[in-house]
């Protein structure tokens, strides 16, 4: 049993180890001393974030920072780097063709409030992540009391846990809290086909279908492209839109594909499929940017508000040329055929989200 | 009424507790595709405050990169309600 459990295990601890090679430089403003300080090199783990990193990265370039307060942040060519996106979320979705290492820019001076919230080093990113838990509980048990009733120095080993890339003890202190594993048969296929037939107990315990909540970054693109290195890449975060809508699984006898929840969630990049068993509600962004935005000062109730958000959307306005050009989750680009199952129980980022880098191509 | 490919508005109502201050306007709606950060913008002004924490249903405190519909679905996926969402304020 404790190689099956070692076997379970394997996928995970490869995410967890994952890291991304960085090349960090300083910022031209602030070099004050010739000949400029090197690039500090530093492998920064995918699950992680990158104000966890500043403690490696400060002394590296103290002695030639100007005098002042320090208000530290992130840059890839131009564009401020969200913090509290996860490091490998960040790579995945910006570098369309990885560059390893990852060069970008560090800036200890000019935070740029009007892009990036206020970042005080690591009680932002943990205070950030707990809430992320706990909108995770929230979305899988209809409330996050378990987060909120955790002790003080559970939570304190949690957060270390993930500061320390530490599998095993992230797994003893979060399997208190009852996020359940989904478990169907495929994903006993998928391990068994490894452990050679040995009798396999899901030693989570917990087997049930649900809402798993889902981060979905996507980056629309209108060009066409015959290499990654082509593409103009991702000066704006107005490029990238954020969606924040969990999946549920549908065991309906045939297995839950990865294809059939990008459906759920994009169903308008699958025009030629029926959509007629969407149930989300769906945003269309092209609508969005037609009706002119209206006071938030209005007394009247929509009281058919509730309905309306579960009204199924029809996608009359994406033309069948829109297309997936890419999806990635944790560096990998997994085939659409995939048990949905198997990257839920593998691919979980620490706050207990599937974080899924897409591109899309719309037409101009 | 809405018409169907109008953009959806949520109700937001405001709670404030502790030492925060009370709104004039308590409830408010703001159209289903603008972000999280906005609503916390609103208040910050309203409320001339450089930080604020913003729970929802009092339960956690969104991403500001979060969409208003997105969240709206997720908090009343459980408990189906015309009220909208329900933010406290510290």
């Amino acid at each position: 049993m404790r190689k099956a459990i070692q076997k379970r295990m394997e996928a995970k601890k490869y995410v967890w180890e994952g890291a991304i090679p960085l090349q960090i430089h300083l910022h031209e403003s602030q070099v004050t001393t010739l000949p400029p300080p090197p690039p500090a090199l530093i492998l920064a783990p995918r699950i992680g974030y990158l104000p966890l990193l500043v403690p490696l990265i400060k002394p590296h370039f103290s002695s030639t920072l100007p005098p002042g307060v320090d208000t530290i942040w992130f840059e890839y060519r131009g564009l401020p780097l969200k913090w509290y996106i996860p490091t490998g979320v960040l790579f995945d979705l910006l570098c369309a063709e990885p560059e390893r290492p990852w060069n970008i820019t560090v800036h200890f001076r000019g935070y740029p409030g009007n892009v990036l919230i206020p970042c005080d080093g690591e009680d932002s990113v943990k205070w950030s992540f707990i809430n992320s838990l706990k909108e995770a509980a929230y979305i899988i048990n209809g409330n996050c009391k378990n987060v909120m009733n955790m002790s003080q120095s559970d939570q304190l080993e949690l957060w270390h846990s993930v500061m320390n890339g530490n599998l095993e003890a992230y797994l003893r202190v979060s399997s208190k809290l009852k996020l359940a594993t989904i478990e169907d048969e495929y994903t006993s296929l998928c391990s068994s086909k490894s452990q050679q037939g040995s009798g396999e107990t899901d030693f989570t315990g917990q087997v049930k279908t649900g809402r798993v909540p889902v981060r979905l970054y996507v980056w629309s693109i209108s060009e066409d492209f015959d290499d990654w290195e082509d593409l103009s890449q991702v000066d704006s975060w107005e490029k990238i839109s954020y969606i924040n809508r969990p999946i549920e699984i549908h065991k309906e006898g045939k297995c839950f594909t990865l294809h059939d929840a990008m459906k759920s969630l994009l169903p308008e990049f699958f025009s030629d499929e029926s959509l007629s068993d969407s149930k989300l509600a769906r945003v269309d962004f092209e609508d969005a940017q037609k009706i002119p935005s209206e006071d938030v000062s209005s007394n009247k109730v929509v009281e058919d508000q509730g309905q309306n958000a579960y009204e199924h959307r029809e996608a009359c306005c994406i033309s069948s040329s829109a297309e997936i050009k890419l999806i990635r989750i944790q560096g990998i680009e997994p085939k659409l055929e995939i048990p949905f199952s198997w990257l839920v129980n593998n691919l979980l980022n620490p706050d207990h989200f599937l974080h899924i880098c897409v591109c899309v191509k719309v037409p101009q | 009424a809405e018409s169907p490919t109008s953009v959806r508005k949520v109700v937001v109502h405001l709670r404030a507790t502790g030492d925060a201050p009370i709104l004039k306007q308590a409830k408010f709606k703001i159209p289903g595709t603008d972000k999280f950060a906005k609503v916390i913008d609103f208040l910050r002004r309203q409320l001339h405050r450089d930080t604020l924490f913003v729970y929802v249903n009092s339960a956690f405190s969104p991403n500001p990169d979060e969409l208003v519909i997105d969240l709206y679905n997720i908090l009343t996926s459980y408990f189906h309600t015309s009220k909208g969402i329900s933010l406290v304020v510290f």
